[in-house]
């Protein structure tokens, strides 16, 4: 997070930041069995059309397909080893360090198979100023996320709203400040 | 081993007020777990009790991979193999905590017949809810399931 001491100007903030996008980041493996199935055993999904090959083979789909809503997993490089450069939400400044999601929604338009290359692309889409529990001027930011495969096809289109807040030692002189 | 195949659910045979299924879990340190493992997310304030409390938070709450895979379960089980999620979205308003028994449910809103003759869009309310706050994490869907006359299984 790009925390920023001292004057936060929200204006200069969406002026520099408002449509910036990455490059088009590739994921760092192709489409894997075995992360889909500790996805599926995260919320005990024992659906054969994910977990069994030769089922698969037998449906519509030809074979495995990814659970759609972890399809952004594989544009990714993972947890670890860190990438060079840090997701481009957490480098929108913001009054403080942490951060939550809110807002989470998708469109997808194709499957991703096993053995498939995925990329993605993110923009940020808004960036504004407005209260929530955490924290009476927290920072919002809302981005898009495309998703393509190797053949450069768009197969989903994530849009993603986090919140970032400071610690509640760091803004109760303010509160008291303002007679909160 | 996985499980059986999931029942082929028809367009034609859906109606507005149906409700799906929709499972329930106890939020224990093996699910903290499985989020972690699941999702590959590492914050710190989905697994660290004390650093959730130093940001604001009452504990540790579960990730939005969790959320996310919870919801898309609830989806996919209902609709069957030649389902497809079209869109999908949701607000995390409150925490899923350990703890909890928590459960994911939806509701048909309506049904349309869409651009493709094979296929029919259906809208949904999805949502998980917990026994401590209600309604945590409320969404929608649209979904795309197969005509009974045209399906290919």
């Amino acid at each position: 997070m790009t925390k920023v001491e001292g004057e936060y100007d929200i204006e200069a903030v969406r002026a520099e930041w408002i449509g910036r996008k990455t490059p088009v980041y590739h994921g760092r493996y192709p489409v894997e069995y075995d992360p889909i199935r500790r996805y599926c055993h995260m919320v005990e999904d024992d659906n054969p059309l994910f977990l069994d090959p030769e089922y698969a083979a037998t449906t519509k789909w030809g074979g495995v397909i990814v659970p759609p809503v972890m399809t952004d997993y594989f544009a990714g490089g993972g947890a670890w080893p860190e990438e060079d450069e840090p997701a481009l939400v957490l480098q929108v400044p913001t009054r403080g360090d942490r951060t939550i999601n809110l807002n989470i929604s998708w469109e997808f338009i194709r499957p991703a198979r096993i053995g498939d290359r995925l990329s993605r692309q993110t923009e940020i889409e808004d960036v504004y100023e407005k209260r929530t529990r955490l924290d009476p001027r927290s920072i919002w930011i809302a981005a898009k996320t495309t998703i393509f495969n190797q053949d450069g096809e768009v197969i989903a289109i994530g849009r993603n709203t986090m919140v970032a807040h400071r610690r509640p030692e760091e803004f109760a002189a303010e509160l008291e400040g303002n007679g909160a | 081993m996985s499980g059986e195949p999931r029942a082929q659910r028809y367009w034609d045979d859906v109606s507005t007020g149906d409700d799906l299924e929709g499972f329930t879990f106890t939020l224990g340190w093996t699910e903290l777990a499985k989020q972690v493992s699941g999702s590959q997310d590492f914050h710190k304030v989905h697994h660290d009790f004390e650093f959730a409390r130093e940001g604001g938070h009452e504990t540790i709450f579960y990730n939005t991979g969790f959320t996310r895979g919870c919801l898309g379960r609830l989806l996919t089980d209902w609709m069957g193999p030649e389902g497809w999620i079209k869109t999908f979205g949701f607000q995390m308003r409150r925490m899923n905590t350990p703890g909890d028994v928590m459960s994911v449910k939806g509701r048909v809103r309506g049904k349309a017949e869409g651009d493709d003759p094979e296929t029919g869009v259906v809208n949904l309310e999805i949502w998980i809810e917990n026994t401590r706050e209600g309604v945590t994490t409320p969404g929608t869907a649209t979904v795309l399931l197969p005509r009974r006359a045209q399906s290919t299984s």
